[in-house]
């Protein structure tokens, strides 16, 4: 469903279109009026000091959807919303992702999510999905690699449906090894290209003379040493 | 009459009417036919060469041509059965000798018929496409006397009963033999090759056949040889005295086949006396032989030097691996040395130095001291002895020949860094305690170092000889500034450039109140020459001379090191001193103390000081005590020399941890350089390019450079490409 926002945009701020008593075009009111709804929504969660919707308000809103906090549907929206910070949605977020949703009330969110999982499988959106859920783990100033709990956790969460077995043998692989004990931007999109090109259990096409990560390789072994 | 027209003279063609007596024709040819019996009957004197000529001359002349030739072939045809018969009638050995006689009486004959029908031979027989008379005159003999059936076979089997006898020891008629293998030749290859050649080849091939068993069973492998080399130069010899030249290159070929390629294997694996055994006891001629003869067959040579390869390769192994061997590094490296000679003398008074044979021993060389990780240490540790002592009264070229030796086995290492690491260790130690026995030789050894592996290599070599030189400088500055400590103890400091020498992180111990005093005096002279240095003591590497006196007035001089002299410093002012009250006062690290006090309470003849209890052990809970009984027979006592020796187990696990760690470095910037230039490359390109850039110095391991890759994309120095997951992509 094409965002609502893009066709309102597409009208002139000042038009000469009918205007209304009060001086401001159809439009612009109508715009105003559907910001205002959202903006009203947003108020509703945020944290008025901060000014923005902080992991509190993303708890309530949570529980508001039904849908569990930690469920993947949550990333996906903050994907959508294009949030930078974790646990926060900042108001300007807010608008843009919603109105690119054509959502301005609760109920018309919950009803969107099922659309916004679809949208996040498509393969073009995929792997932008994919590598947005990384970097919004980065919570620190110039944090370039994520610790491996929290990596098995990503992981679950966001290839667990598609891609189970692969899933359960790397976290489990990741849990035990000592090479490493965080994952970079570098190895965590190799994942994701692993499970796509890789067949599995055999791993009959996996050639560590490649430019796979040492990482991988390493899991490869691990596997291939356990299944003989 | 002048106006009468000139008439050319002309010259009419004989017309007159040559009547042919046809019997003239019969009779010209009688008398012919008559000649050549005559001829044949050794009665030729008698006749006119010319009358006879101009016969046949008139016949051919008279277009009796064919008659004369068809003639001719009768005549000499029924000669030639009546001298096959007389042939056949001899009896054995004089078989031969009369078909020689005939021969050669043919020949002759053949010779005087022909000058006699030299006009026929150019005009008749050309136009009509006949055979000349002399080739005739062979044919006739092939046909009549040498394919006679009865003569054939016959001639065959006595030309290679006479060869086999002669295989066999006894004499025979050379000469003989010569003149009829001629005759064989002289009428045509063909006949050569199919009544005697193709023969005799297949007879030789059976008789080495069985020479070569039965030499085989009771021969050992160098005895064997020589017989083959007997029998081949015979064949040789044979061929130059009664066979065609083109013989030769066929029947060696046989011996060679029969003789050694069908038991090169067996020859090469003899127990007792085979190649094996010929390498190990320096059989020179035994191998040159092998060498000579193999070379003959197919595969003869790489025969032996995939055998030589393989005996090589096990010997290094075992020298490499065998924990007593390697128990003295000097006398590894030496045995190492050794080994190295004896092949090269191999190779060049058995195998003509060929390269073959040089490259055999190199790659096997590479291969065995590469499989012991310590053999860089254990060169580097040979180099010391020999700098330090073992080079001692060593002439300057002999010199230059053992570091040339060592040069060559450093050139077989692939962990060439590692070397570099423990050589400066080793050189450190020699320049620090003064104990190089040639500056020059020092020097000509980092020249041939930097020549091998660049000026990377020895630069910072050559700052520690650099600082050596200044440092006396320096000490020679300070004293002629400060005079007045011309009677006091005398220091002598070596100010080294921190890079340059191997770092050894130490905590400076507390040194005796005059030697402090001393040390401070120094630190401001130099600070004030070279302001913004810092300067820290490196008491651990230092040595020191006291001169001591013991309880029964015993005068000695004893070298020790710095650790070692502030201890002794203590008892000049404690008569007893606890383990604890000496390592407070001191301030050296426990295992320094430890095995300080242990050199110099434990080791007899270096025993200045006595400990209670007398244990081996230093406890935490032992007293110390001057040892007043203390004798030595020397004056000059030498406790605490800072010798290089193999590391201990911790310290070689350190030291190879160090050398991975450098090498991360090198092979990041390996990466960088080739990526910088190529911009874009796929994965296996970078490791096989990473590789052979750094193969001089070390071998680079494919996973260690698949780290550093990773590791620079995390840094942003590369990326992966999109599409193509294989290639790196440069990232200015």
């Amino acid at each position: 469903m094409p965002p609502r926002a893009s066709k309102r945009k597409s009208v002139p701020p000042n038009s000469s279109t009918v205007t209304s008593s009060d001086g401001r075009s159809v439009s612009n009111k109508a715009k105003t009026k559907g910001m205002e709804k959202i903006d009203r929504l947003f108020n509703t969660y945020a944290n008025s000091s901060l000014g923005m919707i902080d992991p509190e308000g993303i708890e309530a809103l949570c529980a508001d959807l039904g849908v569990d906090y930690t469920d993947v549907r949550i990333l996906m929206l903050a994907w959508k919303l294009k949030s930078e910070k974790q646990g926060y949605f900042t108001r300007e977020e807010w608008q843009t992702g919603l109105k690119a949703l054509g959502v301005d009330s609760l109920s018309k969110l919950k009803k969107a999510l099922p659309e916004l999982e679809k949208e996040v499988e498509k393969p073009s959106n995929y792997e932008d999905f994919y590598t947005y859920a990384f970097r919004y783990c980065l919570t620190e100033e110039k944090q370039k690699s994520v610790d491996i709990e929290s990596i098995c956790e990503l992981l679950n969460l966001v290839l667990g449906v598609q891609f189970r077995p692969q899933v359960d043998s790397l976290v489990e692989y990741l849990k035990i090894q000592n090479d490493y004990k965080v994952i970079n931007a570098d190895q965590w999109i190799n994942f994701l290209r692993f499970c796509k090109e890789i067949s599995f259990p055999d791993l009959r096409n996996y050639d560590a003379n490649q430019a796979w990560p040492l990482i991988l390789d390493n899991f490869v072994e691990w596997m291939r040493e356990k299944q003989s | 009459m002048s106006n009468q027209k000139k008439r050319n003279f002309q010259i009419e063609a004989f017309k007159h009417r040559v009547v042919v007596d046809p019997k003239y024709a019969e009779k010209t040819w009688s008398v012919l036919e008559h000649a050549i019996h005559e001829i044949y009957n050794h009665n030729a004197s008698g006749l006119s060469f010319e009358e006879l000529y101009r016969n046949a001359y008139n016949m051919v002349l008279h277009k009796f041509g064919e008659k004369l030739y068809s003639g001719l072939v009768t005549t000499m045809t029924a000669h030639l059965k009546e001298i096959s018969k007389s042939i056949e009638a001899a009896q054995g050995g004089l078989f031969l000798e009369e078909l020689n006689r005939k021969w050669n009486d043919h020949n002759k004959a053949l010779q005087m018929i022909r000058d006699i029908l030299m006009y026929m031979d150019r005009t008749y027989i050309p136009n009509a496409h006949k055979t000349p008379v002399h080739e005739l005159g062979l044919n006739l003999w092939r046909d009549n006397v040498i394919h006679s059936s009865k003569i054939q076979s016959r001639l065959l089997s006595m030309l290679l009963e006479l060869v086999h006898k002669e295989r066999t020891g006894e004499v025979i008629d050379r000469g003989l033999m010569r003149n009829i293998i001629k005759m064989l030749m002289d009428l045509g290859s063909s006949v050569y090759q199919e009544d005697f050649e193709k023969p005799f080849l297949e007879v030789s091939a059976e008789f080495y056949m069985g020479e070569s068993q039965k030499f085989i069973e009771c021969c050992d492998c160098g005895d064997y040889l020589k017989k083959a080399e007997i029998r081949l130069n015979e064949e040789i010899e044979r061929v130059t005295h009664y066979l065609d030249v083109k013989s030769e290159v066929k029947i060696t070929n046989v011996v060679e086949k029969e003789m050694i390629a069908s038991h090169m294997m067996r020859l090469v694996h003899m127990e007792n006396s085979g190649l094996v055994n010929m390498l190990l006891d320096d059989k020179y001629e035994d191998l040159g032989r092998m060498y000579n003869l193999f070379r003959r067959v197919p595969n003869g040579l790489s025969t032996i030097r995939d055998v030589m390869t393989s005996h090589l390769r096990e010997i290094g192994k075992q020298l490499v691996t065998d924990a007593e061997k390697l128990k003295d590094p000097v006398e590894f490296v030496q045995r190492l040395l050794d080994e190295k000679d004896k092949y090269d003398n191999i190779i060049s008074q058995a195998f003509c130095n060929d390269k073959m044979f040089q490259n055999a021993l190199n790659s096997s060389f590479e291969y065995f001291i590469n499989l012991n990780n310590r053999s860089p240490e254990f060169i580097s540790l040979f180099v010391d002895d020999k700098l330090r002592k073992g080079l001692k009264g060593v002439g300057e070229e002999e010199v230059e020949i053992i570091l040339d030796k060592v040069m060559m086995l450093f050139r077989y290492l692939q962990e060439k860094d590692v070397f570099e690491k423990y050589y400066k260790q080793h050189l450190a130690k020699r320049l620090l305690s003064g104990k190089t026995v040639s500056d020059e030789a020092e020097r000509s050894l980092i020249v041939k170092l930097k020549t091998e592996c660049g000026y990377q290599f020895t630069s910072k070599l050559e700052g520690m000889f650099t600082d050596m030189k200044t440092s006396q400088d320096t000490m020679q500055g300070f004293y002629a500034s400060h005079l007045e400590l011309t009677d006091g103890p005398t220091l002598v400091v070596q100010v080294l450039t921190t890079g340059s020498w191997p770092t050894q992180p130490s905590i400076t111990c507390n040194l005796p109140a005059e030697m402090s005093a001393l040390c401070e005096k120094f630190r401001s002279y130099y600070l004030g020459t070279h302001t913004g240095r810092r300067l820290s003591w490196q008491t651990n590497m230092g040595t020191a001379d006291i001169k001591a006196t013991f309880g029964k007035g015993q005068k000695h001089e004893l070298n020790v090191s710095t650790y070692q002299m502030c201890v002794l410093m203590l008892f000049n002012n404690a008569d007893r001193l606890s383990y604890k009250e000496i390592e407070q006062a001191t301030g050296i690290p426990t295992s320094d103390l430890k095995r300080c006090l242990q050199s110099m309470a434990c080791v007899k003849g270096k025993n200045v000081l006595r400990k209670e209890p007398m244990s081996k052990d230093i406890g935490e809970e032992d007293a110390l005590f001057v040892n007043d009984k203390f004798t030595s027979k020397f004056y000059k006592v030498k406790i605490g020399t800072v010798v290089a020796q193999k590391e201990t187990e911790p310290e070689k696990l350190e030291t190879r941890q160090r050398v991975e760690e450098d090498r991360k470095p090198q092979i990041e910037a390996a990466i960088v350089r080739i990526m910088k230039s190529r911009r874009v490359l796929d994965h296996n390109n970078i490791i096989a390019e990473v590789t052979k850039q750094l193969q001089s110095r070390f071998l680079a391991n494919p996973t260690e450079i698949k780290k550093r890759i990773e590791s620079l994309i995390e840094r942003d120095f590369l990326e992966r490409d999109n599409n193509d997951r294989k290639l790196y992509r440069y990232l200015a």
